[in-house]
């Protein structure tokens, strides 16, 4: 939690067209920011600028597509600044990343209180790892976005090696009530279920962030052996992954 | 409702067309389920598969009368799924179950009464 007192201040400047793993790397930035409990981050959009490569981004109107330059904003401590900076440099890639000194004078109100995990190492690609299964309901919500949806960024923003959401047709649960998928697939009430393999230390470390998010549903673990995991990122032309 | 550490999980694997009295296999088992009190009942369709018939089974994107391959999950303590385990015996004609170890990490309700 930010307190009063020294802290620091981060600014990331990147492109608005910039990518991380095919999403916006300024939206990867602030949902990993956001998931690793940052008090708070701003995004901004400039109205023209130009970076490392000397092209001009404008808004000007008769390019209406442009790549403006955006940048991210967040005041933490430093000792959670030294936590995060590993993967805000390689999200940022070919952007500028910044740091000031600066003092709180007051913190924000309402400050989450989530203590943050430190990043363990990535999945080998073969060998003993655990299997979780989430079970919830496609109706469940965290912060108004469906609770499906927000573990899977969850996930994603703690370097979870991978998940996968699965919807049922049928199925009933903790609240005995009965959830249905009907014959046109309009409802939206189907069950859910997640399926996410990593390392049991890693999994075992997203538990805090799991719990306050999964307020009904059932979770379990059990044993699984990897034989391989791995992604040709090259012949997709996109950045290499870093994981081993 | 009582669920932690270590149960049992049943994947039960048959197809869409199945019946059990003139009533969809799985809404037979799902109802089994609930009436033996078990902790919990999903179903999965799956898009193509085979099994014990060798008969492929595949789900059609524009027919109702599809025969996809279906799962039934079960999740609870190995008291509990064994009293399902004599129903399912009788009520599965062809299909496969499989049970294995799982180790239960949260299962909640609505009303933040924790198990």
């Amino acid at each position: 939690m930010l307190t009063a007192g020294p802290a620091r201040k981060v600014t990331i400047h990147v492109s608005e067209n910039y990518k991380y793993h095919g999403q916006s790397a300024y939206a990867a930035i602030l949902d990993f920011l956001f998931y690793r409990a940052v008090s708070g981050a701003t995004v901004n959009r400039g109205i023209a600028g130009f970076g490392a490569d000397h092209h001009m981004h404008t808004a000007r109107i008769e390019s209406l597509a442009a790549d403006l330059p955006v940048t991210i904003e967040f005041v933490e401590s430093p000792q959670k600044v030294e936590e995060l900076l590993p993967k805000l440099q390689e999200m940022a890639g070919t952007g500028l990343i910044e740091i000031q000194d600066t003092t709180v004078v007051k913190p924000s109100e309402a400050a989450t209180k989530k203590a943050s995990q430190p990043s363990a190492p990535a999945l080998k690609r073969e060998g003993k790892a655990k299997l979780m299964r989430i079970f919830i309901g496609e109706n469940d919500k965290w912060h108004d976005k469906p609770l499906h949806k927000a573990l899977v960024e969850s996930m994603r923003a703690n370097d979870i090696a991978g998940v996968t959401v699965n919807p049922g047709i049928l199925g009933y649960g903790a609240n005995r009530r009965i959830h249905k998928d009907t014959a046109l697939h309009l409802s939206h009430d189907r069950p859910m279920m997640l399926s996410v393999v990593d390392t049991e230390e890693k999994l075992r470390a997203f538990f805090p962030i799991l719990d306050s998010m999964v307020q009904q549903g059932l979770v379990t673990l059990s044993d699984v052996d990897v034989i391989k995991y791995t992604h040709d990122y090259e012949s997709e032309g996109r950045r290499k992954e870093v994981r081993p | 409702m009582k669920l932690e550490g270590k149960a049992k999980m049943l994947w039960i694997h048959f197809g869409e067309d199945d019946k059990w009295h003139d009533k969809p296999l799985y809404r037979a088992i799902v109802e089994k389920c609930r009436e033996l009190d078990l902790a919990g009942a999903t179903v999965f369709r799956g898009i193509e598969g085979y099994g014990a018939s060798t008969l492929i089974h595949r789900s059609h994107l524009l027919s109702f009368s599809s025969d996809a391959p279906l799962m039934v999950s079960v999740i609870d303590s190995e008291e509990k799924v064994q009293k399902l385990l004599p129903f399912l015996d009788e009520m599965v004609d062809e299909g496969l179950i499989a049970m294995s170890e799982v180790e239960v990490i949260k299962y909640v309700h609505q009303d933040g009464a924790r198990s």
